[in-house]
C-alpha cells in the first residue's frame, strides 16, 4: 500500500493532506508514506497497485467533511482543488487514465475545505478531520492505534 | 465587432490568479489590463527583524515554482552585504541547483502548459489523449529536475539545504554521478524538443523589445553577472534600482517595473538567449542553429522553442558541473553578524529575480526589496496584448480571447510571486 498526501502547509486549509501525512507517520503504520504535488502523482504511485490519494477539496460540503472516491471509477467527479497550475488531483487522475497510468486499486480521500488564506492555519474541523481520517486509515492497515 | 471586450476572469495554465480585459474600439484597442488580484503578501515586510540566515529559507516560499531562484538571489545578496566569498566548488554547485530548476520549471512550462496552444488543445488532459509521448517525456524530465533539486537541497519543494556563505551539507561524488544517466536521456530529449518545438506554427507577431538579461563574461548567465540589455544598458546589481523603478496600478496587486526613461522590458529565455548566444554551449548554440533560431528573435510566440534550447543548456550544464565536481573543503564558510547592504540578481526560468537587503550590526534585516521576473514582464505583456489583440479583429470571440491567453503564457507568468504589494493598503 502506498499513500501519497498533497497539500501546501502555507495555504490555510489546504494543509488537510499534511496534517493526514503527519499524523499517519506519527501512528506508524505499515504502508509507504509520501508527499506529493498533484503532476509528480504518476511518477510516486508508478510499480504500486494499491495506492491512496489523500489532498482537501471542495464540493461545497462543510469544512472538515471527508469524502472517499474510487479513483478508478469512470466517471471521477470534477473536484476542485487549489493547486498550482489549476491543476489538481482531479486533472492528474484524468490525465493517467488517459495515458494509461492508473494504479489498480486507487482509493482518493478529500477533506472538505473552505479557506486557503496564504499563512493561515486550518479551522478545527479541518484538523479533526484529518485526525480522524489518520486514525480510521491506520485502523484499516490493522494497526494498533492506541499505542 | 464595435466596442467588443475580451475578458477571461481566471487565466488557465499560468502561476496564480490573474484575469485579463481588453476593450476593443473598431479596430483599436481602447484599454488592456492584465489583472492581478492575488492577494498581496508582505514578504518584504516579515522579513524585517529577521536573522539574514533565515532570508534563503523564508524567500523560498514566495514560490512552489522557482524556489531556488529566490535562494539563490537572496544568499548572493547577503553575501554581498556581508563581504563573504564562497568557495568555486560551492558555486559550481549553485549552478547545478539552479539547472535543476530550469529543467523542471521549462520541461512544465513547454510540455504540459505552453503545447496545448500549438496543438490546438483545451488543456494537456485533452492533448495527452493523441500525445501520450509528450505528457511522459515532459514527467520524466520534471522529476530529473525535482532529483537534482532533491540531491541538493533535501526536498526538492523549499529546499532547506542553502545557506549563507554555502550549504548546510553537500553532496558526494557519487550522489552526484548518480545522476548522469537520467540527465544523458534529458539533454537528448530536450534536443529533440528544440526539434519538435522549431516545427510549431507560430502566430506572425514581432515587437521592438528592450531585452533585458544578465551578462557574464564567460558563461551563460544563471547566478551572476552585469545587468544589460540592447538599448545600452550595462549595470551591475548595485545600480538595478537607479535604472528600473516599480509602480503601482490601480488594477494589479504587482508592481509594474519599467526602465526609467525608457518604458516596459522583457526578461527571460528570449532575452537570455539574444543577449547571451555566444555563452550557450556549442550543443545548445547548434541545436538553436538546426532549428533556424537565431538571435535577436522577437516573436514571443518563439519561446517555448528559446526554452527548449535552455533546457539543452540546463542539461549540458548540469552534466559539466558533476563531471567536473570536487567537494570543497567545508560545505558553508563562517559569516560573521555585521551591518551592510547588498542587491543581487540572478536568473530564474522566467527572468531576473533583484533582491536587495540592509542589515544591522546584529545581522537583522533592516529592510528588504524584492522584484520578481514577472512583475517586471508584467507591462510588456500588456503591451504585447495592445498590439496583438488589434490583429485579431476578425477573429471570433472564442478564437481571439484564447490567441490572447496563449499570448499571455508565451511568458510563463508566475502571478503568484508577482504579488507582494507593500503600499496596497495606503492606494486603496
Amino acid at each position: 500500500m502506498r499513500i501519497i498526501c498533497c497539500g501546501n502547509r502555507d495555504r490555510g486549509d489546504d494543509a488537510a493532506g499534511l496534517l493526514v501525512y503527519d499524523r499517519l507517520r506519527e501512528l506508524g503504520i505499515g504502508a509507504e508514506l509520501s508527499i506529493a504535488q498533484p503532476l509528480e502523482l504518476m511518477e510516486t504511485w508508478k510499480d504500486a497497485d494499491d495506492v491512496i490519494v489523500i489532498d482537501a477539496v471542495v464540493t461545497g460540503a462543510g469544512p472538515g467533511t471527508i469524502h472517499h472516491w474510487d479513483g478508478n471509477a469512470a466517471h471521477f467527479p470534477a473536484i476542485r482543488s487549489t493547486s498550482t497550475h489549476g491543476f489538481g488531483i482531479a486533472e492528474a487522475i484524468q490525465l493517467a487514465r488517459r495515458i494509461g497510468n492508473l494504479p489498480k486499486n486507487l482509493h482518493v480521500y478529500g477533506i472538505e475545505a473552505r479557506q486557503f488564506d496564504v499563512g493561515s492555519e486550518p479551522p478545527a474541523a479541518v484538523r479533526e478531520a484529518a485526525e480522524r481520517l489518520a486514525r480510521q486509515l491506520a485502523a484499516e492497515l490493522s494497526v494498533n492505534v492506541g499505542k | 465587432m464595435t466596442g467588443r471586450t475580451i475578458r477571461v476572469d481566471t487565466l488557465a495554465r499560468v502561476e496564480g490568479e490573474g484575469s485579463l480585459y481588453i476593450k476593443m474600439a473598431g479596430d483599436r484597442v481602447a484599454d488592456v489590463k492584465l489583472k492581478i488580484y492575488e492577494p498581496p503578501r508582505f514578504f518584504e515586510a516579515f522579513l524585517r527583524g529577521r536573522h539574514f540566515s533565515e532570508a534563503p529559507d523564508i524567500t523560498a516560499r514566495i514560490c512552489g515554482i522557482c524556489p531556488i531562484a529566490y535562494q539563490m538571489s537572496a544568499v548572493h545578496a547577503m553575501e554581498r552585504a556581508l563581504g563573504i566569498r564562497i568557495e568555486p566548488a560551492v558555486r559550481q554547485l549553485r549552478r547545478l541547483f539552479y539547472c535543476g530548476e530550469w529543467i523542471e520549471s521549462h520541461a512544465l512550462h513547454i510540455y504540459m502548459l505552453h503545447a496545448p496552444d500549438f496543438l490546438g488543445y483545451e488543456d494537456v488532459i485533452a492533448m495527452a489523449a493523441d500525445h501520450r509521448d509528450l505528457v511522459e517525456k515532459a514527467l520524466r524530465l520534471k522529476k530529473i529536475g525535482n532529483r537534482i533539486m532533491c540531491v541538493l537541497g533535501g526536498r526538492e519543494i523549499h529546499p532547506i539545504s542553502v545557506a549563507v556563505g554555502g550549504f548546510y551539507k553537500v553532496p558526494t561524488k557519487f550522489q552526484l554521478q548518480e545522476l548522469s544517466d537520467d540527465l544523458e536521456w534529458a539533454l537528448q530529449t530536450s534536443l529533440d524538443t528544440v526539434q519538435w518545438t522549431a516545427g510549431l506554427d507560430f502566430p506572425k507577431f514581432e515587437q521592438d523589445y528592450e531585452f533585458v538579461a544578465l551578462r557574464h563574461p564567460e558563461e551563460y548567465p544563471l547566478n551572476e553577472g552585469r545587468l544589460v540589455s540592447n538599448r545600452g544598458l550595462d549595470i551591475d546589481a548595485a545600480e538595478y534600482e537607479d535604472h528600473f523603478l516599480e509602480q503601482h496600478v490601480k488594477h494589479s496587486n504587482a508592481l509594474h517595473s519599467v526602465v526609467r526613461g525608457r518604458g516596459s522590458y522583457l526578461v527571460g529565455p528570449l532575452a537570455r538567449f539574444n543577449l547571451n548566444f555566444d555563452r550557450l554551449p556549442a550543443v545548445a548554440q547548434e541545436a538553436a542553429e538546426k532549428a533556424r533560431l537565431k538571435p535577436p528573435v522577437k516573436n514571443p510566440f518563439r519561446s517555448i522553442v528559446v526554452r527548449a534550447v535552455e533546457l539543452v543548456f540546463a542539461c549540458a550544464e548540469a552534466l559539466r558541473v558533476i563531471r567536473e565536481y570536487e567537494p570543497p573543503a567545508a560545505p558553508k564558510v563562517e559569516v560573521p553578524n555585521r551591518a551592510g547592504v547588498g542587491q543581487a540578481i540572478t536568473e530564474a526560468p522566467r527572468g531576473i529575480l533583484y533582491h536587495r537587503y540592509a542589515l544591522d550590526d546584529h545581522g537583522l534585516i533592516l529592510t528588504a526589496k524584492i522584484v520578481p521576473p514577472t512583475s517586471q514582464n508584467q507591462r510588456r505583456i500588456e503591451d504585447d496584448l495592445r498590439e496583438y489583440a488589434a490583429q485579431l479583429v476578425a477573429w471570433p470571440q472564442d478564437e481571439a480571447t484564447w490567441k490572447c491567453e496563449q499570448a499571455i503564457r508565451n511568458y510563463d507568468p508566475c502571478i503568484s510571486c508577482a504579488t507582494h504589494f507593500l503600499k496596497l493598503t495606503i492606494e486603496r
